[in-house]
């Protein structure tokens, strides 16, 4: 083991690590081990006061290691890799252990949860003397952004791109902008015109300057990294390259297909339609029945697809507003009709979204409520006699009665879903997805459009069900995030990255088909694989699968790794000169 | 049973005092509360979802609106101002249309000009039956100077079309009931009752009928006080017109304490202290119950009152030997009296005093019925 000069830090944490955690103990056993210059223990390592306590020792006692003993590293490592740097030590030379999340907040038992954790800053202890110091990497930024869908969060991205003066490159799969938005007659929940505010904004992107839009067109294969992507595209047959830094993905959704739900008779019954299928009626201002009657009874049936586990266990969010447009919409049309609205739960949580609920009720809708755990609602053909054409027998909670409902027309409120070619998509951008094929942000709450992919983000729909308000408020946020990256011109890019060492490797290329990240390549010269150090993300999968240890992973070193278990399972080496003060 | 959502059963409702259907939002905070409901009958808010689908069977076969007292805390509580109680009441008054054939209750209630009309016309009819017979009134007092009350119309004819009146309101109700009764036991989710135990519970009919035991489990005794008070009073004042009216209606002025004159006070004061209270109450709209008022309700309480009104000037007009002033009383009187109780008994709010406690009655009936059927499956099942 090499010589090195380690200060140890215990934090507190207030009392989140105190109470549970012997930490003066530990700092004053650790103090005694072998290497360790100077431990300490303290209230709030993170603190300003904390961070200057390291600063101060590094200079003071020519520290070449630090070990703190705190939270979760995904907290605070920057901050005190930061506190080394400002002391002048290369940030590497830094581990953290981490005995709150996984031991004060998860143990009762106090002396267990101090010997656990003894046993955490040991192996810290152990694991920073293999330490190396390393650099990082800073690339060039170009200043063009791709956004992969014209709808309403592509374009709304793309103008406020366009008008910071930035090139945009928009890839439409279809002939036309427009998206989900096009489809639809109103919005809610004041009922104004989508066009009113759609085709102004297709407008704005189509004769902008710096937007260049490619229609019919979609995104096959995209290389590079952040900063510096590249993909091919073309109009007309002609392709051509685009090389940009950023990438908006704004695919947004499709709609589900109800003909698997055989009790409501979607495809049998010539008037049971989709939510999708009224908004074309509406739009046309035309609402008949397939034998060119007005309907005298409309029947809304909510969560065709959404919340049943079967088909899609989320909710589509946006159909209970819908629907209750459409009541709204009826009502005014057919001022005699009766409107039934067959609900799960009536979930109208949107801004304004529940005061059009009460406007909807005092508008003489019948609102029936199903479980659908229980039953859901059946549509039949009626009989001759009927004065309507359809019945759909349900059972209804709020009564506890088994009833029917008439019914000319049965709108179903189909669930929406994540674009068929979502998994392309998501290839070629280096995005996740969710069971559901949804794209995974960052971080759910904290990094809610940044993906784990630098310089890829996404907005609208093809995160999940959203409405429009909110996929424009994404796509202004996501323009914001690329317009920062942009005007800081580099990237700085970790390099605890693998590496090949050329010597050993047998050009095998088992490490670029294991890959996730795409960042290995083969150099056919010389027979042997490299490493894009941007791409990569030090995840170690090639690593660990090298046949030969060609592949080593920075800053994860066998050596380093092996250590920390070490450190882990044995008591540790004490110190010369403590052992003669206990023998004294 | 027909179980078909029916938008437009509300838009009749309406015509019934039905004031919003759509406010209930079905917390339950109504039934939570209820003194009276319990879990064979759930109310208000079940019979509220009823009324908004539009299940016009369910509602007729069913008991709760009678259940229910009105003492107002539902609709005072109720978060949405759906006033539940008020629901209730406009039940009664649409169910009480239901159950009467003829069709007359349907069209009192709904109507202003047919109520108000049908009670001219008999009053009318009383009026015009009394100027035919006014030759034969004679002015002079008798020995102890009161008015010979009896020269007016012979006592006789009195008593005969008092009886024939009878027989056409009894007639009426009883078919009204009748229709009732097989609504609630051959309608939607009936339990077959044994004939036993329709014996066997009958006392109840006379119990709930005589002490109001129900209304006073509500909330606010007085109210229960008030009610007692007039229906106690209206009771035997009508026993003793329908039945003892030659010995009621005396031309000799007996002494104060004489029962034939203590149970006539009795039955004024109680008549009059309900009424005036309601009066009251409704003016001042003071709780719940009395906030909201249908022509049917005022109509029921101003006629009544003038009915009293007058019945108490005919006594002491006749006591200090006023013969016209006790003459044309008397037919202003009856004049009220009879359409009264030929449109409030058997088409209108009166018709209460039958259907509430038949309510009960069938409502302790089923509860039997479904233990007595829980017995005898469980005897079977182990035998």
């Amino acid at each position: 083991m090499k010589d090195s000069r380690i200060g140890v830090y215990i934090c507190w944490c207030g009392t989140n690590i105190a109470k549970m955690v012997d930490v003066e103990k530990i700092a004053e056993d650790i103090g005694r081990l072998e290497n360790v210059v100077i431990a300490r223990n303290y209230k709030y390592m993170c603190s300003d006061p904390g961070q200057d306590l390291i600063i101060k020792d590094i200079k003071e006692h020519e520290l070449d290691r630090v070990v703190v003993a705190a939270c979760s590293p995904r907290i605070h490592e920057l901050t005190f890799r930061k506190a080394l740097e400002n002391a002048g030590l290369n940030q590497y030379l830094f581990e953290m252990a981490n005995i709150r999340e996984h031991v004060s907040w998860v143990h009762t038992d106090r002396e267990e949860a101090t010997k656990k954790a003894a046993d955490l800053v040991r192996a810290a202890l152990k694991r920073v003397s293999y330490h190396e110091p390393l650099d990082k990497l800073s690339v060039a930024i170009n200043p063009a952004t791709l956004i992969v869908g014209g709808g309403v969060a592509g374009m709304s991205a793309a103008f406020r791109l366009a008008e910071a003066g930035k090139k945009v490159y928009l890839v439409e799969k279809e002939a036309d902008l427009g998206g989900q938005a096009a489809r639809l007659d109103l919005s809610f929940p004041y009922l104004n015109t989508v066009s009113s505010f759609l085709q102004p904004l297709i407008r704005k992107v189509k004769e902008h300057k710096n937007i260049k839009v490619f229609t019919g067109q979609s995104i096959s294969e995209i290389t590079g990294y952040v900063g510096n992507f590249k993909t091919t595209t073309g109009i007309n047959g002609k392709l051509e390259d685009l090389e940009f830094g950023h990438i908006i993905v704004a695919t947004g959704l499709s709609n589900y297909d109800p003909s698997p739900f055989k009790n409501y008779g979607y495809g049998r019954l010539p008037d049971v339609i989709t939510s999708i299928e009224f908004e074309k009626m509406l739009r046309s201002g035309n609402i008949k029945c397939s034998d060119g009657k007005p309907p005298r009874h409309i029947a809304i049936i909510h969560c065709v697809g959404s919340r049943n586990e079967n088909i899609h266990e989320y909710c589509s969010r946006t159909c209970c507003a819908t629907a209750l447009k459409y009541a709204n919409q009826l009502r005014a049309t057919f001022p005699g009709a009766g409107i039934y609205d067959l609900y799960a739960d009536m979930r109208a949580f949107s801004k304004a979204c529940e005061e059009l609920y009460t406007k909807t009720s005092t508008k003489d809708v019948m609102f029936l409520m199903f479980d659908p755990e229980r039953s859901l609602p059946e549509v039949k053909q009626a009989d001759w006699k009927d004065e309507c054409n359809m019945l759909i027998d349900m059972h209804e909670i709020l009564s506890g009665e088994n009833v029917e409902v008439p019914a000319d027309m049965v709108i179903l409120m189909t669930a929406v879903e994540a674009q068929k070619d979502a998994k392309d998509i998501a290839h070629a951008a280096g995005i996740s997805m969710c069971g559901n094929h949804f794209y995974i942000e960052k971080h759910p709450k904290l990094d809610p459009v940044a993906t784990t992919t630098d310089g890829v983000f996404i907005v609208g729909t093809c995160q999940g069900p959203k409405d429009i308000p909110e996929s424009i408020t994404q796509a202004w946020a996501a323009a914001a995030r690329v317009l920062a990256g942009i005007s800081r011109g580099t990237v700085t890019v970790e390099v605890t990255t693998a590496v090949v060492n050329e010597e050993i490797c047998c050009g095998c290329q088992t490490c670029i088909s294991v890959c996730p990240y795409t960042a290995i390549s083969f150099n056919e010269e010389k027979n042997v694989s490299e490493v894009n150090e941007v791409l990569c993300k030090g995840c170690g999968t090639c690593g660990s699968t090298c046949p030969t240890g060609a592949i080593r992973s920075r800053h994860f070193t066998d050596m380093q790794i092996l250590s920390q278990i070490e450190g882990m399972l044995n008591e540790g080496k004490v110190k010369e000169t403590h052992k003669i003060l206990e023998e004294a | 049973m027909n179980n078909r959502i029916d938008t437009t059963l509300k838009a009749d409702l309406k015509k019934f005092g039905l004031q919003s259907w759509n406010d209930c939002f079905h917390c339950g905070n109504c039934t939570a509360l209820c003194p009276l409901t319990e879990d064979a009958n759930l109310f208000p808010r079940n019979s509220i979802r009823t009324m908004q689908m539009g299940l016009k069977d369910k509602l007729m076969s069913g008991v709760d609106p009678w259940l229910c007292y009105y003492c107002g805390e539902c609709s005072d509580t109720c978060p949405r101002d759906a006033n539940p109680g008020e629901v209730m009441m406009t039940l009664r008054r649409y169910l009480t249309s239901l159950y009467d054939w003829t069709g007359l209750s349907k069209k009192f209630y709904t109507s202003k000009v047919w109520e108000l009309g049908a009670i001219l016309l008999l009053g009318g009819m009383v009026v015009l039956a009394f100027a035919l017979f006014f030759p034969t009134i004679n002015p002079e007092l008798t020995a102890d100077g009161g008015v010979r009350i009896n020269s007016i119309m012979p006592l006789q004819w009195i008593e005969w079309a008092d009886w024939t009146m009878g027989i056409i309101v009894a007639g009426l109700l009883i078919s009204n009931l009748m229709r009732m009764y097989y609504k609630i036991a051959f309608g939607a989710g009936a339990v077959r009752i044994p004939l036993a135990l329709y014996f066997k519970e009958a006392w109840q009919l006379a119990f709930h009928f005589s002490t109001q035991w129900k209304f006073s489990k509500c909330d606010g005794k007085r109210y229960w006080l008030w009610h007692w008070l007039l229906m106690s009073g209206y009771t035997i004042m009508f026993i003793l017109i329908m039945v003892f009216l030659p010995w009621f209606q005396t031309e000799e002025i007996f002494e104060v304490w004489h029962p034939q004159r203590l149970l006539g006070y009795y039955a004024t004061f109680g008549l009059l202290f309900g009424l005036t209270a309601v009066i009251i109450g409704r003016i001042r709209k003071s709780n719940a119950k009395f906030k909201f008022s249908h022509v049917s309700d005022w109509l029921f309480i101003v006629m009544l009152f003038l009915t009293v009104l007058t019945g108490i000037l005919v006594h002491f007009f006749r006591i200090y030997g006023m013969p016209m002033a006790t003459y044309y009383l008397y037919v202003a009187h009856l004049a009220v009296l009879v359409p009264m109780i030929m449109i409030e008994v058997p088409f209108s709010k009166w018709s209460h005093l039958a259907y509430r406690p038949f309510a009960i009655y069938f409502a302790n009936l089923r509860k039997a019925a479904m233990k007595y059927h829980e017995k005898t499956e469980i005897s079977l099942a182990t035998t």
